[in-house]
């Protein structure tokens, strides 16, 4: 039966049963002649009188006052409670659908896409539940494809980034034996140079790739093992010939860290200073207490140039993210920072962007002394 | 001179790196298949095996692991992924040591370099702990009398390990001792290489005698 034949239904009946109690009423206080005092204190002289048609000045006998009374009061409280159940019971038959809707669409808003209603009867709200299934399974749908498209592309970057390996081994392996070439000289020997330089750029880029697309993909696994702090700080400089960089580690702090997760970091964020900062460029290094007790190892590396562009803070960690669109492309792959935050949240920490207040850009790593991993 | 067997599938890749290898004073013998290189194995009288993971018909693994059966060759692992799968799957097979395509030739030839190099203390007297005979000079271990056959990586590693009895070696330092790693060297390289020697010298192997783990720290030699 529809919503609306149900509530004129249910109004119905509630005002046959307010016209029935009106009537009995009417007839009740008729016969019993309510009391006197009502009549002169609450609704002022005459008023009973001609409700109950007693005679003027004349007032009812004592003994029926009381009963009246009482009678009056339980035929109302029935009546009230007849009308109030009908009421109650017409209102939950329409408003428990829609309570099962709130429910589902408050399930489908925290992300359960496959929540579905099973519609009961061929009222309106039926209708309504079928239509909101029929969103759902459409959302679900929409949302699975895109899904799948992503998974797709990521996978595809993957399997070209691993595609492009075999020829870069051949091209790698020789194109040193062309650039110490003696035969070649002036331009040929420029080229020769030139080509070295992009097929490492590009070795550079494939790697970055792989390693981002295993992010995407869940593989990367993490390795840890108790490390010196100033220790791996001090060979990822000196690995990349960094000597001008500073350095604030204290002896003798350790963390357990994936090493060459920690160094990929570490080489990233410095050679970001080094390649957009001011110089000098620093690494500190301490333990922040954590506020439950423990602490996390925190290393900060810090550029003295201008620092950051305030817009551009959120997106620095995007891939492929350029600050200045106009600049040429740098010798970076354009994942380095991406690739920094993937390393720093396997090992359940975080990196954040900003500026220090005394000038320049500072990059702040939390790792905790302790990371999850094999050994 | 050393000789390397150079198996890689790919032409481009097997042509760049046999020429890279003879650039860096190698003797090339290249093979494409695994087949092949199992077949010309004895004959091209090879120091050192180059294996490429990805090969058509017998893959990479399953070559090492027919390569261990016969000899102590060291062989170097040509990941093309550089996945842990790649680099654990190799491992196990027995490889000595792993580098990731696109790989530098300078690197290639340090790691060649490492796994190949036997060293010896000439002069030294045979040194015996238990069952264990260890001769520094003539590059000998004996375990019960019998020769035990070692390539050259789990020899390298017993004899630095040996050479400091109970001394604790972190997994780092054995890195740059046997293999020559920089120091973002795998650490995975040490626990396989481990495996493989207590499988060679030990008695029992969960319970080793010789070859002992001090966990969170690394290994010792000892005490016997």
């Amino acid at each position: 039966m529809p919503v609306r034949t149900r509530l004129v239904i249910a109004f119905i009946v509630v005002a046959l049963l307010s016209a029935l109690a009106s009537s009995w009423f009417h007839t009740l206080i008729g016969a019993y002649r309510l009391p006197a005092w009502l009549d002169d204190v609450i609704f002022g002289p005459g008023w009973l009188q001609r409700l109950v048609h007693t005679d003027p000045g004349q007032a009812a006998p004592h003994p029926v006052r009381h009963t009246a009374l009482i009678f009056f009061g339980v035929a109302a409280g029935l009546v009230l409670a007849i009308i109030t159940t009908v009421a109650i019971a017409a209102s939950r038959r329409v408003l428990l659908p829609v309570r099962r809707l709130a429910r589902a669409a408050q399930r489908m808003s925290g992300g359960d896409l496959s929540v579905r209603i099973q519609p009961r009867g061929r009222d309106e709200l039926a209708q309504l539940v079928t239509s909101f299934n029929g969103m759902a399974a459409a959302l679900e749908d929409k949302v699975g494809e895109l899904e799948q498209m992503a998974a797709r592309a990521r996978q595809y970057a993957g399997d070209v980034s691993h595609e492009l390996r075999t020829p870069l081994t051949a091209m790698t392996a020789v194109v040193g034996i062309l650039h110490e070439h003696p035969g070649l000289t002036g331009d040929a020997a420029e080229a020769a140079r030139l080509v070295r330089q992009e097929v490492q750029h590009l070795n550079r880029l494939v790697e970055d790739l792989i390693e981002i697309s295993r992010f995407d993909a869940g593989t990367a696994q993490l390795v840890t093992d108790e490390t010196d702090v100033a220790n791996a700080v001090g060979r990822c400089l000196r690995a990349r010939g960094w000597s001008n960089v500073c350095t604030d580690v204290p002896a003798g702090l350790t963390a357990r860290v994936d090493r060459r997760r920690f160094d990929v970091v570490l080489a990233n964020l410095v050679g970001n200073a080094l390649r957009h900062g001011g110089p000098p460029v620093t690494v500190r290094a301490g333990v922040q207490p954590d506020g439950r007790g423990g602490g996390q190892l925190a290393v900060e590396v810090r550029d003295h140039g201008d620092g950051l562009v305030p817009a551009a803070i959120p997106h620095v960690f995007d891939r492929f993210f350029k600050a200045d669109t106009a600049r040429a492309r740098s010798e970076g792959s354009g994942l380095g920072l991406a690739i920094a935050r993937e390393n720093a949240r396997l090992h359940g920490g975080h990196i954040d962007a900003g500026n220090h207040p005394g000038g320049g850009a500072v990059f702040t790593v939390n790792l905790p002394l302790n990371a999850p991993g094999s050994l | 001179m050393a000789t390397v067997l150079l198996v890689e599938d790919d032409p481009a890749a097997r042509q760049g790196l046999e020429l890279a290898l003879r650039r860096l004073g190698y003797a090339v013998r290249a093979a494409e298949t695994g087949e092949a290189a199992l077949r010309d194995f004895r004959d091209a009288a090879a120091d050192v095996v180059v294996l490429d993971v990805m090969l058509p018909g017998l893959d990479g693994f399953e070559v090492c692991r027919r390569l261990r059966r016969g000899t102590d060759i060291p062989v170097i692992m040509l990941t093309a992924r550089g996945d842990d799968l790649d680099i654990v799957g190799g491992l196990e097979a027995g490889a000595d040591d792993y580098v990731v395509k696109p790989v530098e030739p300078r690197v290639l030839d340090a790691r060649i370099r490492a796994v190949i190099r036997r060293t010896g203390r000439a002069g030294a007297p045979a040194e015996t702990y238990g069952e264990l005979m260890i001769d520094r000079g003539a590059l000998i271990v004996r375990r019960a009398g019998q020769d035990v056959s070692l390539t050259p990586t789990e020899l390298r590693l017993l004899l630095v390990l040996s050479g400091s009895p109970r001394q604790v070696f972190s997994r780092e330092q054995l890195l740059d001792l046997v293999w020559e790693h920089d120091y973002l060297g795998d650490s995975r390289l040490v626990d396989a290489c481990v495996q493989r020697l207590r499988a060679k010298i030990e008695t029992d192997t969960s319970e080793p005698r010789y070859i002992q783990t001090v966990r969170g720290f690394g290994y010792r030699f000892g005490p016997v």
